[in-house]
């Protein structure tokens, strides 16, 4: 079975162009650098974000595991064993 | 207010995922051990093809990796997902669909793989339609997802649904990226990339795998059922924010770390290096979040064996997450690497942070949906015990064994000669602790056995509340963000934001290492005189896939002097242009094979596969008497040679006509060979072994290779 041949061509022909786009960008460190550019860039901002976040949001959003509507609790279930 | 509406919980669907896990859980251990029991016994593969060690390996780690820990995430996610979004999952029928096609899924590479049905991707050996059930499945389990969090009544979403989401995202595109290939036939397809570009999008999807399929939704898991199992919030919710945009980012670019010294251009493999390194700060942030939840009730993990569970896990998070940074550093790396070391590794994050959280949680879980409680907390405990004890005979053997075994290949005698030039004799200095990492597996199972009994009692005990009343406030419509909010509580109203996010954040590192790799030449140098292989070669080579040669051979000697005195000339990445799929294997239970072409005789090789024993006293290699049985199939030689020219291998036009003679002319002068070394088989040129031969005599033999030692 020989499947999707003429897709294949396709995606060769669409391969080139972008490496051609790529080649003719030369030096491509420039996509490294982009890229821990970025990752800093958003680690900051995470850790800013949430560094300056209010106590009270932060404890509503920590506390939301233990609020589902269900009756067990942790506590009463090691009751129950004991 | 809003008005409150009640609702239901689904626990049947996590209640099926848990008896899943359970289930698989066993399987996956079991087979493990028969594989770690034939390192030791070679007969243990019970003489079939079926059984050994090559074939069963991908069915050990698929069995763990996607059925075990598989139906663990989807446990864990079914019962928080509804909690955390106050709302039912969105569709039972999808839920059902996710449950039996995934079940499907797993019967599928039961059957297969033993088979030698591969792709030979570690951990994503399965053929392309399965595959493609795969992506199906997946694709349910995401709309069922996404609609539960489109109808929640909570208007925030807790940090576990952030890690639920980029799992969810990543791992569709890992999975889309290495499997792109072309069907041969049913079960068997040839990867769109070769060679060296094979190996990088091999390895950023099996380091992912590790990363977003054993962990992120684990730390999920972590966010949510460590603190209900306490009884108290996450240490700190801000310190979970930093973690999971740190984590997501950085994970997706660690993967060059598996193929240092390789054939892989230096900038990518400096690329994995620091990002791995910069991982142990999300890592280790996670892993104390999690283990400062518990500052203050210390003294009930000691009562509790539910939070031991989840503290060693943890621990053992934090401890794998530490060494792995470490073995991507590059020259402790050119030790580690190819050795058990890894084995080791591995398995302490398996065994212990995937393996113990889902025993904390399954202890947790199963009792307070069946409205009862655990039937011995004792039985918890010793089961505790005893698979601590299981990690520790598991993995400290194996780091020995692995710094023993480098070592040794390594050492050189005063006069510049190997130490150890036989391979074999650093195989056999680390069998006992082959023996002692077994009965480390096999106490690990023992406990499991145990944790089975005790939940299968708890179950009997109870009775299923499949659907759970619950109410709740339905969210308001309209959202009055406070004043002077910041983006991140705007974007954690937001899945579809967080998805989009969490994608790019996912696809930065993927698409700057692999684009430039796999779109400018110069990154992987022509080398003149490597051509295609002949019919017969490739014949061979799916022969070498299928019996899974490549679970215990490397094919990638490394450029230093111990392994260019012991191998030849160390690997370019030129010669394996046109593998597909590169085979340079993870790990030399025997020795690297890439310059072994020309090395031995043809006789050497046919007693060899019957009994390796007989040319090497004392192997571990199982012998393969089927492969000096089995006729040759070769049916679909044309098609493979037609999809191959399709993907860029040099086959002239036509040349797929000629190849079953052409294939059939070189076995015949293979078998003339075998015949004057007084191998009595008239029908030797129709046999498996002539094609195996034919590959082996091949390799490395495209630029001249010079070795001193023996294998």
């Amino acid at each position: 079975m020989l499947a999707f041949p003429a897709g294949m061509a396709y995606a060769k022909r669409y391969i080139k162009m972008y490496k051609y786009i790529l080649e003719s960008a030369g030096d491509i460190n420039w996509m490294a650098i982009f890229a821990l550019t970025t990752f800093f860039f958003i680690f900051i901002m995470a850790a800013v974000t949430a560094l300056l976040s209010k106590p009270e949001m932060m404890n509503k959003m920590a506390n939301m595991p233990l609020e589902d509507s269900y009756s067990f609790t942790a506590e009463t279930a090691d009751q129950d064993e004991k | 207010m809003a008005q409150v509406e009640k609702f239901s919980y689904d626990n049947a669907i996590v209640r099926n995922f848990a008896y899943a896990t359970i289930v698989f859980g066993l399987v996956g251990f079991l087979v493990g051990l028969l594989a770690a029991l034939q390192l030791v016994f070679p007969e243990a593969n019970l003489g079939l093809a079926e059984t050994t060690f090559g074939r069963i390996r991908p069915l050990h780690t698929n069995a763990a990796i996607f059925a075990f820990v598989g139906n663990g995430i989807y446990m864990g996610v079914y019962y928080s997902l509804q909690r955390l979004c106050k709302a039912p999952m969105y569709s039972k029928l999808l839920s059902n669909i996710h449950f039996w096609g995934w079940q499907a899924i797993i019967l599928a590479a039961a059957i297969t793989l033993p088979l030698g049905i591969t792709s030979a991707k570690e951990y994503a050996e399965l053929e392309w339609p399965i595959d493609i059930a795969i992506a199906l499945v997946w694709i349910v389990f995401g709309i069922n997802m996404f609609g539960t969090i489109l109808k929640r009544r909570e208007q925030h979403l807790y940090v576990a649904v952030w890690f639920y989401i980029a799992t969810w995202i990543t791992i569709t595109v890992l999975h889309v990226g290495n499997n792109l290939e072309v069907p041969v036939s049913l079960w068997k397809s040839y990867p769109v990339f070769a060679g060296v570009q094979d190996a990088l999008v091999q390895w950023w999807y099996g380091h992912n795998a590790v990363a977003f399929f054993l962990t992120t939704p684990y730390l999920g898991l972590m966010y949510y059922f460590l603190p209900k199992a306490a009884n108290r919030p996450v240490y700190s919710y801000k310190l979970s924010i930093i973690h999971f945009w740190a984590l997501i980012f950085i994970y997706i670019w660690a993967g060059p770390h598996h193929l240092l010294y390789t054939s892989l251009p230096d900038w990518a493999q400096s690329l994995g290096t620091v990002f791995s390194i910069m991982l142990i700060a999300p890592s280790w942030g996670g892993m104390l979040n999690g283990l400062l939840t518990l500052r203050g009730a210390w003294d009930r993990v000691r009562q509790d064996p539910i939070l031991k569970f989840m503290v060693v896990a943890v621990t053992a998070y934090g401890m794998a997450t530490f060494e792995g940074p470490m073995l991507s550093i590059k020259s402790v790396n050119a030790i580690s690497h190819f050795t058990d070391w890894t084995i080791g590794h591995v398995h302490i994050g398996t065994l212990g942070w995937n393996g113990f959280l889902t025993f904390g949680v399954l202890y947790w879980l199963l009792p307070r949906i069946f409205n009862t409680k655990l039937y011995s907390v004792k039985l918890a405990n010793a089961h505790f015990w005893i698979g601590t004890l299981g990690i520790l005979f598991y993995a400290i053997p194996l780091y020995f064994a692995g710094w023993t075994q480098s070592l040794m290949w390594k050492q050189f005698t005063p006069d510049g000669f190997l130490e150890y030039g036989n391979f074999l004799e650093t195989v056999t200095q680390i069998l006992p602790m082959y023996g002692l990492r077994a009965i480390g597996g096999a106490l690990y199972i023992a406990g499991y056995l145990l944790c089975m009994y005790n939940l299968i009692q708890t179950v009997r005990s109870g009775k299923l509340q499949a659907y759970e009343p619950a109410e709740a406030p339905a969210r308001p419509k309209a959202y009055v963000p406070h004043k002077g909010e910041h983006w991140h509580r705007w974007i954690e109203r937001r899945p579809v934001q967080l998805l989009v996010g969490s994608t790019i954040a996912i696809l930065i590192g993927g698409l700057v290492e692999i684009f430039p790799m796999v779109l400018i030449d110069e990154n992987v140098p022509k080398i003149e005189s490597v051509k295609p292989y002949t019919p017969l070669e490739l014949a061979g080579r799916d022969l070498y896939i299928k019996e899974g040669c490549l679970g215990c051979h490397s094919q990638m000697v490394r450029p230093f002097r111990s392994e260019t005195e012991r191998y030849g000339e160390y690997s370019k990445s030129g010669e394996f242009i046109y593998d597909r799929p590169f085979l340079w294997g993870s790990k030399r239970t025997g020795p690297d094979l890439h310059r072994v072409g020309g090395k031995y005789s043809h006789s050497w090789h046919y007693n060899h596969m019957l009994d390796p024993t007989s040319m090497s006293p004392g192997s571990i290699m199982p012998p393969y008497p089927w492969m000096i049985d089995n006729d040759l199939k070769y049916d679909d030689i044309a098609d493979k040679i037609r999809v191959l020219r399709l993907l860029g291998t040099p086959y002239p036009e036509g040349f797929e006509e000629k190849a079953a003679a052409d294939l059939e002319q070189q076995a015949a002068e293979i078998a003339e060979g075998l015949r004057k070394d007084g191998i009595d088989d008239p029908n030797l040129e129709q046999k498996e072994i002539v094609a195996l031969i034919a590959y082996l005599q091949r390799l490395g033999t495209d630029i001249k290779p010079k070795a001193q030692a023996t294998n």
